[in-house]
């Protein structure tokens, strides 16, 4: 018998749905019952940021070492984040393993490795944030936004004979695959009195289309598909080259002074003059890259701080434009006669 | 037709093609088709297994790139679908990560330091590959017997993992043999029912399994294995590095005249042609003397640079004037500043001062415009005596009032300059136009000049760099490389355990302990001491062979570098003599005792000296080595330490010179040797000392209390005697049958003469004329302090240093590796338990 992994199973965890479910949680299952969209703010995207990291962590490795059959690529992929944090640790470890070192050793080895974590961390975070720089730009111009979140609930099959209705709760973006995008969840929902192609309209009309299109969704997803696959690419790209800028940040002279400066011992730490510090040595850092190091001497080593931030920022400037630069904005469009009587159905 | 929605949507474009149009059924009947029921049967696969091997390995990389290229392409005009977007992701990640390399490359100093940013990320990235392939893959492979990374290529060219999703695994791409094969590997009995998809749900387990244990074990492994890569890649990289460098230090001495067309003074030249054009036929004031100095000694050393301008100062000679119109108004305009402050009406001025034309028809009536001037009293006197008589008439028979008296005063006050020293208004003025023009034959010597000299500066530049990778005292020469290899070597053959090396990273006085306890013993084993002595020696010939040459400055022997140099320095010198710049000439090449601070011999000089101090470092260590063992095997102790010296006093004598030879700082040359004695050793013990397991059995020394010791300053004999010790006595037999054919052989020789000659006979090195055989010679105190070399305890300490952190940190990422590889295999035995085939069946005889 394939062993179940009950214990370690979604069922006790949100967005759980058996029988024991206490009647106050009922509304919350309920409104999950199905794949629905929720709201992209920066509280849902939290959520739903730690909601992963735990289950890539607890969940997910347990189901997949038992070898659980209900393991899907979702799951696999969300793992991803595993080894990205423990890779991060474990290189600020290695650089940072001077403990019994000698006092001279070791000043020499925490300069480097102090660059190094911080190269690490920063990497991170520039990788991150500059997505944003494509994400909010290509949604003020063209009104799509490429990173709509929505829950998604798995029935799952059964792990021993006593299990029913087993499921667990994915959550994915409207345009995670360009492929098969959901557009059925973009679609509005009458019952609430919302118009059904409401957010088609929107971008159509965001997008020079007009208003009161016969079939604005039609019209919009070739579009948003193109949006999406565009954005994507220069995500993929631009975010990288950030996050290298991030490494040729941390590795410039003026950090020393934040490493002096900074500490492990939060409980004796003045944060605010921690912070005011990492503020000035970060800004400095960016000076001293792109005017290139005091000691540089070719033409390359003076320059190529200002290559990397030039090809980052080109990165993003160039993909934002390819983004917005819409080619498959339909001819003509069908606008809604309203002198005609029509029937919804 | 098939009638397929999905088949439909794919048909779309060529992309999506999944079937060539050859294998369409032509004659499709939709009724005939549902009557059978074949529509609702799966369509037949296209896709197959991908089965990667180094045959076609780099036609597969050839292949993704080219799908990267072409995914590329989609994705810029939005037509790319996510595995394409995917695969771009990847490019994106690895071009973010090459840019870091590129950008570090820029900051590190060193070639080895630059080439581990790139060895770095290749291995980051490689181990990220290998370690799911050689710690999953393989041992899995080995124990259930398929791949647990199996790849796919699907209808569309897309390659994916197998197992990817377990929820969509496409099993049809297994045919059932293959299957039943691993099945049997598997252990999985033939007659269950559903063997095939038994055999699948254990596969998938175990792919599963495995893909967690990837996912968890990936983060620790890639930087550790990483690390660990680069680690064990510093050794040979460093060697391939050094070999590199060193032909390419010896390409640049080869090809010199090619090197120096790299340097490109182009713009210098042009500068001072401009120049030299812009200011033809026009005096040389001393703003063009300045700027025609600033071009010619650009990128010139100061001390050179100095007898540059001195040698321009004789081409151009100042302090000859003319006067000139501009001149005669100049003066007529300090005048009238200077009577300025009496406040006389423009009339009243007039009548004063002369004008420039009565100026000037005074002053050629009196012969001044003709010829140069070095002083100006005379063309002074002539217009002080027009102001006198213009003062005269002006004022008339006034000669009392304030005005006049102002007036006669500030007459009197005009030869006063501000300060002392300086030029007076008048002689500034006078000095408007120098005498010497920028004639066709100055220019021309000027740019013969600047050609020479540049010429040398690029040359000076190539030999900087030769010099720099041959010897500089920095990282990665090939002088510091060979000091590396050679200390690395000796600490290693003198086998040093652990505990040692952790007990001697401490402190110096610490390791000097632990060497000396390890030499004293090393040196009863007389098999383990020849081994010892053969790698010494190995090292030291290997030494005199690589570095040495360069040590030849002279004669046909000469090494290239100093023959470039000497013909370099003495043509450009001749050059200049000849062009009258004798100065510069004198600063390049120097003359009788100047040579020796010449620039031509400090190129020479700094060279030689820095192969001498890493030569003789070693070759006191070997001498240390070799007193040791003469000690410690009691060869002809009566020679060094004679029958008329106190026992005490010969212990004390051995322990000092033991001390000295292995501690003695490169500063005790100027701190003096300096030892505390007994001062009243037993008069009526003449008897030799005795050696037991390589260490004197001391009887007196090590007895005493402190406050019995003193230094006996009249003792003149007594540091002869343990410099002759240490460098003069003979050396073993044992020894000198090792090294007498070897080619450091007759150097250490000289050595040992040597430092016994200038360090045992400088005037004050112990005690004021306590000299070795009461000759004093003299030498510079940079040729002691090499001769003294790097003391073998100090080389020791900071190897030992160097050892600990290097060995501390690989066990330390080491055992973690090691632990993690350990788990990850293991691992492997509780994957993939399924429901006991068996129970199943039994199940199904029942």
């Amino acid at each position: 018998m394939i062993s179940a992994i009950r214990d370690f199973s979604e069922k006790n965890i949100t967005f759980k749905q058996q029988v024991s479910v206490s009647k106050q949680e009922e509304p919350q299952q309920k409104k999950h019952e199905d794949d629905s969209l929720l709201e992209n703010n920066f509280s849902t995207r939290t959520r739903i940021g730690l909601d992963k990291l735990t289950k890539a962590f607890t969940i997910y490795p347990a189901k997949g070492l038992s070898g659980n059959r209900n393991s899907n690529f979702y799951e696999f992929l969300t793992m991803g984040i595993v080894p990205y944090i423990i890779g991060s640790a474990s290189l600020i470890a290695i650089f940072n393993a001077y403990g019994s070192f000698q006092h001279s050793a070791k000043a020499k080895a925490a300069k480097l490795g102090n660059k190094m974590a911080m190269g690490v961390i920063l990497y991170g975070i520039f990788k991150e944030l500059s997505k944003t720089f494509i994400t909010y730009p290509v949604k003020w111009k063209t009104g799509i936004d490429t990173e709509i979140p929505y829950v998604k609930t798995n029935h799952l099959l059964q792990e021993s004979p006593d299990d029913y209705n087993l499921t667990s709760i994915e959550y994915h973006k409207v345009g995670e695959s360009v492929d098969f995008p959901r557009w059925d969840l973009l679609y509005g929902d009458p019952n609430k009195g919302e118009s059904i192609n409401f957010r088609y309209d929107k971008i159509a009309k965001k997008n020079g289309l007009g208003t009161d299109l016969n079939d604005s969704d039609q019209e919009v997803k070739p579009m948003y598909k193109e949006v999406l696959i565009k954005s994507k690419l220069a995500k993929s790209i631009s975010s990288f080259l950030w996050a290298a800028t991030g490494v040729c940040l941390a590795f410039q002279e003026p950090m020393e002074k934040y490493f002096k400066a900074a500490t492990l011992k939060f409980w004796k730490t003045d944060f605010y003059s921690q912070f005011k510090t990492f503020g000035k040595s970060f800004v400095e850092s960016w000076g001293t890259l792109y005017k290139g190091a005091a000691n540089a001497e070719t033409k390359f080593e003076k320059h190529a701080g200002k290559a990397m931030i030039g090809l980052a920022a080109l990165s993003t400037i160039l993909g934002i434009l390819n983004t917005v630069h819409i080619t498959k904005k339909p001819k003509q469009v069908n606008v809604i006669d309203k002198n005609k009587e029509s029937v919804v159905s | 037709m098939r009638t397929n929605l999905i088949q439909s949507y794919l048909n779309t474009s060529n992309q999506n093609q999944q079937y060539q149009q050859d294998k369409i059924v032509k004659d499709f009947d939709v009724h005939k088709e549902l009557a059978n029921r074949t529509f609702i049967k799966p369509l037949p696969s296209n896709g197959k297994l991908v089965k990667t091997n180094i045959s076609n390995f780099t036609s597969e990389v050839w292949k993704d790139m080219k799908y990267d290229m072409r995914a590329f392409k989609h994705a810029v005009k939005g037509e790319a679908n996510d595995h394409e977007l995917g695969r771009l992701n990847d490019v994106g990640m690895k071009l973010g990560g090459l840019s870091i390399a590129a950008y570090l490359f820029t900051r590190k100093q060193t070639p080895m330091t630059k080439i581990f940013e790139f060895i770095g990320l290749a291995t980051f990235f490689g181990a990220m590959d290998v370690w799911p392939k050689l710690f999953l893959q393989l041992p899995a492979y080995l124990i259930h017997g398929f791949n647990i990374r199996q790849k796919y290529e699907d209808n569309y060219g897309r390659k994916k993992m197998f197992y990817q999703d377990h929820q969509f695994i496409p099993w049809d791409l297994y045919s059932d043999e293959e299957i039943n094969k691993i099945g049997n590997r598997l252990g999985v009995p033939k007659d269950i029912p559903n063997r095939r998809e038994y055999i699948q749900e254990k596969m998938r387990k175990i792919a599963l399994q495995n893909n967690t244990m990837w996912m968890l074990t990936a983060g620790f492994a890639t930087p550790i294995l990483s690390a660990l890569m680069c680690n064990a890649l510093e050794k040979p990289v460093a060697k391939y590095l050094d070999k590199k460098m060193n032909a390419k230090a010896d390409a640049l001495m080869t090809n010199l005249n090619d090197e120096i067309l790299k340097y490109d003074f182009s713009k210098n030249k042009k500068e001072l042609e401009q120049l030299l054009a812009e200011n033809k036929g026009k005096p040389i004031t001393p703003e063009l003397f300045e700027k025609i100095f600033e071009n010619i000694s650009q990128d010139i050393d100061p001390m050179t640079s100095g007898s540059i301008r001195q040698d321009l100062e004789r081409l151009m000679p100042k302090g000859t004037h003319v006067v000139s119109d501009e001149a005669l108004t100049k003066i007529h305009t300090a005048l009238q500043d200077h009577f300025k402050p009496l406040n006389l009406s423009a009339e009243e001025l007039k009548q004063i001062i002369p004008d420039i034309d009565t100026i000037r028809t005074a002053m050629s009536e009196k012969n001044l415009f003709n010829g140069q001037m070095k002083e100006f009293s005379e063309p002074t006197m002539v217009i002080q005596n027009l102001l006198d008589t213009n003062i005269d008439k002006f004022l008339g028979e006034d000669t009392t009032s304030i005005q006049a008296k102002r007036l006669r005063l500030l007459r009197r006050t005009m030869g006063n300059a501000i300060a002392h020293g300086q030029d007076t208004a008048f002689q500034t003025a006078f000095k408007t136009q120098p005498a010497l023009l920028l004639t066709d034959d100055i220019s021309e010597t000027l740019k013969s000049v600047s050609q020479v000299l540049n010429e040398l500066k690029a040359k000076c530049n190539v030999f900087d760099r030769f010099a720099f990778i041959k010897v500089a005292q920095a990282q990665e020469t090939v002088l510091a490389n060979s000091w590396n290899e050679m200390s690395e070597t000796l600490l290693k053959s003198l086998n040093f355990s652990p505990r040692e090396i952790r007990l001697a990273k401490f402190d110096r006085e610490l390791a000097a302990g632990i060497l000396r306890n390890k030499l004293e013993t090393l040196v009863t084993d007389k098999e383990g001491f020849a081994k010892f002595m053969d790698e010494f020696s190995r090292l030291l010939s290997e030494f005199e062979s690589k570095m040495a040459p360069l040590l030849n400055t002279e004669g046909e022997e000469a090494h290239l570098y100093h023959k470039k140099v000497t013909s370099a320095f003495d043509d450009t010198a001749r050059e200049l003599y000849a062009k009258n710049m004798w100065k510069t000439g004198n600063s390049l090449v120097g003359y009788n005792s100047t040579a020796e601070t010449s620039l031509k011999n400090i190129y020479m000089s700094f060279v030689t000296e820095r192969v001498k101090s890493v030569r003789y470092s070693f070759h006191r260590f070997f001498d240390t080595a070799a007193f040791y063992y003469r000690i410690a095997q009691g060869y002809k102790l009566d020679d060094i330490l004679p029958a008329n010296m106190y026992r005490e006093a010969k212990e004390e004598a051995v322990e000092l010179a033991k001390v000295t030879l292995l501690e003695g700082h490169t500063s005790d040359t100027s701190v003096k040797l300096f030892q505390n004695r007994y001062k009243f050793p037993n008069k009526n013990d003449f008897s030799q000392i005795e050696v037991e397991g390589g260490r004197v059995k001391n009887k007196y020394f090590g007895t005493r209390a402190a406050k019995d010791m003193v230094e006996f300053a009249n003792d003149n004999e007594y540091f002869e005697k343990v410099m002759k010790m240490m460098f003069g006595g003979e050396i073993h037999p044992d020894i000198t049958e090792r090294i007498k054919n070897t080619p450091f052989y007759e150097e250490f020789i000289k050595y040992r003469q040597d430092a016994l000659k200038y360090i045992g006979g400088e005037k004050y090195f112990a005690k004021l004329y306590h000299l070795v055989d009461g000759q004093e010679h003299a030498s510079s105190s940079l040729f002691k302090f090499i001769l003294m070399g790097c003391a073998p305890d100090e080389m020791m300490y900071k190897l030992f240093n160097q050892k600990y952190n290097s060995k501390k940190w690989f066990s330390m990422v080491g055992k973690l590796g090691a632990g993690l590889i350990g788990v990850t295999l293991i691992s492997q035995f509780f994957i993939g338990r399924t429901k006991d085939a068996k129970k199943i069946q039994q199940e199904a005889q029942k």
